[in-house]
């Protein structure tokens, strides 16, 4: 007798079982862990599990890589790595061009325009080695460089630029940028391939055309010819396999982990040459603590865009440097003048000048922007840095502004009223997950309370924002606050134009006769001279009618390792410079230890 | 037994479609739709109207749904619409991350609390019971997205560049870059050293509340009556409770593995998005916010089959600890 008779059964049914089932518990983790299939050599891992169209692509951009001499130079070497916070979305399909970071990797890594900026903005020759106008500036000839190839072997011509334009403007594709080209003639007509490498455009004359020729990659024809224009947005071109023609070759993609670029040996040498760089990455880092920890522990070399907070931190740490440049962004409240209580201009200015925009950008961005007036962002060559006197922060001038458009407070009462008796209660609206936005609402709030307004801050989900602010019979909004990323040129068209009005971004609902002509001459004026007084213009009108308030210019911030050297960045972006990047032979390391 | 599981099984069925479908009527209500996020000034409406036909979003719901479901049942969950890629590529992705993060969590949090929970039992009242207590208590009220930051700021960016530690651990990613070029066992060692800060993070705050239950629960089983007989028979008091008394207060424990799953699900929303962990959760998230439908669907789908599944094995495990249940299984 050995031990109590009830437990044994029990334990000898259950023992053997039990045993194995721990067992295969623990090892579970283990089986995942060795059998992932993530070791081996890149390039053939890259293949497995590919659409059959990436099969048959990349092991051609191998072969033809692998005929390549690669240059030799103290400068060539080693790995960089880059973090940010979002996905590269849209990866390299230019088809498909909607976030900022996929835009840049198309523009400066991958692919090719046909023209480029310099560092003052002026447009300088890339796959096009000269442009001419015609006389009456209804077209364009682009003469193509000849010594450019696509990674796999193909040379680059104009019947690549030729099918970019064809595809772009195609309604079936449904590239959101579409309208880069609604002054150009329609399909064929539009474009002329002269020879295979001169290029011609007709379209009715307008201001900055070569602009979006800056702004649009050249995609492959050889390799996209045949994908119906619906299926291109969704292609596996864009995001398992993308074949450029630009200083970095794609190397393979982990989703939603990293994207891994190297060194195009051919790149011409009259375009900067080939890269210094062995190999590029860009890591996807959702949470900006972890992004800061991985830039102090050398996981990463460079932090795109840290929170100004974050930035001062940098700043302080021994071995790296803080970048911050002009951007193109702007955050703003729009005013829905559909609204009663904002059809005035006058309340609209009362609320521009009862906010002290310079605390709020010192508060809340450390002060790394500038004070915006109007949405002509200080990298524009129209930028008008007076506009501003017109509407300092003036608290008594706001309160006397009120009082002249009918909106009196009463003895002892906090918020004004009309002759009517109806509040001056205004809700602000804005979407989750950006604290900047919610903090300028809140510090709306109290700095205008103090002038008798009641504003009421109101948080929504992003896509339900939009659709109560974008539908134009809702427009369920008093006041809004926004941000975004210009174009280079900047076009406000969609936002106060009064043929716009029924459209989606005709928040303001505004409609004036002068604003119209000037945003209709702005686009078509197209010597810079003669256009200079029309922005100037502009830019007052914008000030009087306070469609917008406009918040700040945020500087662009951006995290480096000392190691990395020649990193320069400007408003053309973080990558301009990425082909000059260059890491010191002591200073290589294994990629991603620092 | 077999009928029992069988029946489990088939009970599943109704419920997961019943999800799926439930998830389909939410997202058909939520305003705004895939497109939203190409919507800027510039961008023509002509262009976006396009696109939903592209994505098929200008058919009737009820058409989408029964669309929907006919290719599901085949084994085809679409194409996403905010990754440009079918969703099964997208899940194949993602998933194995998710399991391979939840279960080393489960584990820990199972393996840890168990063994916490015991120490107190036959320590209750002593200092070590009460230490761990303490200890237990402030882990199960912390945020994990907190402790997952502390975690970071301790045993990543402090070990390495301030305490010049000989271990420390990566911040974030699921490998180095350079994994593809190590040996086999450097590659499973590196897996471990990514591993371990997440896994730990969600593994805390679960290990606390187990090391409570199996406290509470062995204390009750200590306290019986056989237990007394089994010391009095001269049994060394290890054996009384590693091999009598455990075996017998674990059973309540094992039916929290099946209300902790979801938890351990949800938990991974979070701690996916801190460490930059390529898994489910997180995919869940963003495609439920750029209204990505068949993602969603198909991600609801798969957690729910998880969950059922999950529940069944705790149902199993009880079953297994507890032959008091067995036999009523049987007789149906």
């Amino acid at each position: 007798m050995t031990e109590t008779p009830y437990r044994k059964p029990g334990c000898r049914a259950a023992g053997p079982g039990r045993t194995c089932r721990m067992a295969m518990l623990l090892l579970f983790p283990v089986l995942l862990l060795g059998g992932c299939g993530d070791g081996g050599d890149p390039a053939v891992r890259a293949l497995q599990g590919l659409p059959e169209f990436c099969r048959e692509v990349l092991p051609r951009v191998q072969a033809h890589q692998a005929t390549l001499t690669q240059p030799s130079g103290e400068r060539f070497g080693g790995t960089a790595v880059v973090g940010a916070v979002g996905e590269m979305a849209d990866g390299i399909n230019a088809f498909s061009l909607a976030d900022y970071t996929s835009a840049q990797h198309q523009t400066f890594l991958n692919l090719m325009t046909l023209v480029r900026l310099d560092e003052s903005l002026g447009f300088q020759p890339y796959l096009a080695r000269s442009w001419e106008f015609s006389p009456d500036g209804s077209e364009v000839t682009f003469h193509l460089r000849d010594d450019v190839r696509w990674h796999d072997g193909e040379p680059t011509t104009a019947h690549d630029v030729a099918f970019t334009f064809l595809r772009a403007t195609d309604p079936g594709t449904a590239f959101p940028n579409a309208a880069f080209w609604s002054r150009y003639r329609e399909g064929d007509e539009g474009v002329e391939v002269l020879d295979d490498h001169t290029i011609r455009f007709r379209f009715q004359p307008h201001a900055e055309v070569l602009d979006t020729w800056r702004a649009m990659p050249i995609m492959p024809r050889h390799l996209l010819e045949d994908v119906a224009p619906a299926d291109l947005r969704s292609h596996p071109f864009g995001i398992r396999c993308p074949v450029g023609n630009g200083p970095f070759v794609f190397q393979e993609r982990r989703p939603g982990q990293s994207w891994s670029f190297v060194r195009n040996p051919e790149f011409p040498e009259a375009l900067g040459g080939p890269p210094y760089l062995d190999r590029y990455i860009f890591r996807v880092i959702p949470e900006q603590s972890t992004l800061l920890a991985e830039l102090l522990t050398g996981g990463v070399d460079l932090y795109v865009a840290p929170t100004p907070d974050q930035a001062l931190r940098i700043q302080e740490e021994e071995g790296l440097r803080l970048l911050d440049f002009d951007f193109r962004s702007y955050v703003f409240v729009a005013w829905n003048s559909r609204r009663p209580q904002l059809a005035d201009p006058r309340v609209r200015r009362a609320l521009t000048m009862g906010i002290n925009r310079q605390e709020i950008l010192d508060g809340l961005l450390m002060g790394f922007g500038t004070v915006a007036d109007a949405g002509v962002p200080p990298f524009h060559w129209a930028h008008d840095p007076e506009a501003g006197g017109r509407v300092a922060y003036d608290p008594e001038g706001a309160a006397a502004l009120l009082d002249e458009a009918g909106w009196r407070l009463e003895d002892g009462g906090s918020v004004r009223t009309d002759a009517q008796g109806n509040r001056l209660e205004i809700s602000v609206k804005y979407n989750t997950g950006n604290q900047q936005r919610q903090d300028v609402a809140e510090v709306m709030q109290a700095q205008l309370s103090r002038i008798g307004v009641a504003i009421r801050p109101e948080v929504l989900e992003w896509a339900t924002l939009v659709e109560q602010i974008n539908d134009p019979v809702r427009r369920d909004f008093d006041g809004v606050v926004l941000g975004w990323v210009t174009e280079f040129r900047v076009d406000d068209r969609d936002l106060f134009h009064s043929s716009g009005v029924d459209q989606p971004f005709h928040w303001s609902g505004i409609q004036d006769p002068e604003l119209d002509l000037l945003l209709d001459s702005l686009q078509v004026v197209m010597d810079r001279e003669a256009a200079r007084p029309l922005w100037q213009r502009y830019q007052e009108r914008a000030v009087e009618l306070q469609p917008l308030t406009y918040f700040f210019y945020p500087r662009r911030l951006a995290g480096v390792n000392e190691r990395v050297e020649g990193v320069r960045m400007d408003v053309r972006g973080e990558w301009v410079t990425v082909a000059e990047w260059w890491i010191p032979e002591a200073a290589r390391g294994s990629p991603g230890e620092g | 037994m077999a009928v029992f599981l069988l029946r489990r099984l088939l009970l599943a069925i109704p419920m997961v479609l019943g999800v799926a479908t439930l998830v389909f009527l939410v997202l058909e209500v939520a305003p705004g739709d895939a497109t939203a996020r190409y919507a800027a000034p510039g961008v023509a409406p002509e262009a976006l109207e396009q696109m939903r036909r592209n994505m098929g979003l200008d058919r009737p719901a009820g058409e989408r749904y029964l669309r929907w479901m006919g290719a599901m049942l085949r084994g085809d969950f679409g194409v996403s619409l905010s990754r440009n890629e079918p969703v099964r590529e997208v899940l194949a992705q993602t998933l194995p991350n998710t399991l391979l993060l939840s279960a080393t969590a489960l584990i820990l949090a199972f393996g840890g609390g168990i063994l916490l929970g015991t120490l107190q039992a036959v320590r209750a009242g002593g200092v070590v019971d009460r230490g761990i207590s303490i200890t237990t208590l402030l882990f199960y009220s912390m945020p994990s997205f907190w402790l997952a930051l502390m975690l970071i700021l301790v045993f990543s960016v402090q070990a390495r560049n301030v305490w010049d530690w000989p271990f420390w651990f990566p911040a974030s990613g699921m490998v180095s870059l350079d994994h593809g070029f190590l040996g086999s066992r450097e590659q499973i060692l590196d897996r471990i050293r990514h591993l371990t800060l997440p896994s730990v993070s969600l593994a805390l705050v679960l290990a606390a509340g187990i090391a409570r239950y199996m406290r509470a629960s062995l204390l009750e089983v200590l306290s019986l009556d056989w237990v007394r007989t089994a010391r009095a028979k001269g049994i060394p008091e290890w054996r009384v409770v590693v091999e009598h008394a455990m075996r017998n207060a674990l059973g309540p424990v094992a039916t929290l593995f099946g209300l902790y799953l979801p938890v351990l699900f949800s938990g991974t929303v979070v701690i996916e998005t801190v460490f930059a962990w390529p898994g489910m959760g997180k995919l869940m998230v963003d495609s439920i916010f750029q209204r990505d439908t068949p993602v969603v669907l198909a991600a609801a789908f798969l957690f729910a089959l998880l969950v059922i599944v999950g529940n069944l094995v705790a149902d199993l495990l009880h079953a297994l600890l507890d032959p008091r249940i067995r036999p009523a299984a049987r007789a149906r």
